[in-house]
């Protein structure tokens, strides 16, 4: 019994989320939690000038991602 | 080289710049928003914490008002078209 045949996405149409505001969708990237990691170089004609090295945890405070102090923190 | 005078009203870039420090000063506002909706959500808040953040938050969006109101202004100005993404901020806010 062979899948039915899935309609190829037109990329050139895709529309937005219908409705969903980007700060909706942020907040719900935090809600489940996300890490960034990686290495960025800014260079000026080939010259390597700033390097940004990331590894960030980005996620609301759950009992899964309790905050690092007990209080509400310097921030 | 041709300079053409580019003449930029200081005015509207003053309030040009303001809109984009409110926007994101908004943004950041309104993610604080829901995440506090979500921890009242768990419950896992005694009611004292609960009070201070609801009390914050309505401060906050009053300030909101007053900066807006305070540069001349709406709102729904500081919401920004992303085009294909759609909005960054809910249309009603």
């Amino acid at each position: 019994m062979t899948a039915p045949p899935r309609e190829v996405v037109d990329w050139e149409h895709v529309q937005a989320p219908v409705g969903v505001p980007l700060v909706d969708l942020l907040d719900r990237v935090l809600a489940t939690g996300v890490v960034i990691s990686g290495d960025l170089v800014i260079a000026i004609a080939d010259v390597p000038l700033i390097r940004l090295s990331l590894h960030a945890l980005l996620a609301s405070v759950s009992e899964r991602v309790p905050a690092p102090w007990a209080d509400g923190g310097p921030l | 080289m041709t300079g053409t005078r580019v003449d930029i009203d200081p005015q509207q870039a003053g309030r040009d710049l303001a809109a984009l420090v409110l926007t994101v000063v908004e943004l950041l506002r309104q993610l604080m928003e829901r995440q506090a909706l979500r921890r009242l959500d768990l419950g896992d808040l005694d009611d004292g914490q609960e009070e201070a953040i609801g009390t914050t938050l309505m401060m906050l969006d009053r300030r909101m008002d007053e900066l807006c109101a305070q540069h001349g202004l709406r709102r729904e100005d500081l919401n920004l078209d992303l085009g294909p993404l759609g909005t960054l901020l809910p249309d009603g806010a």
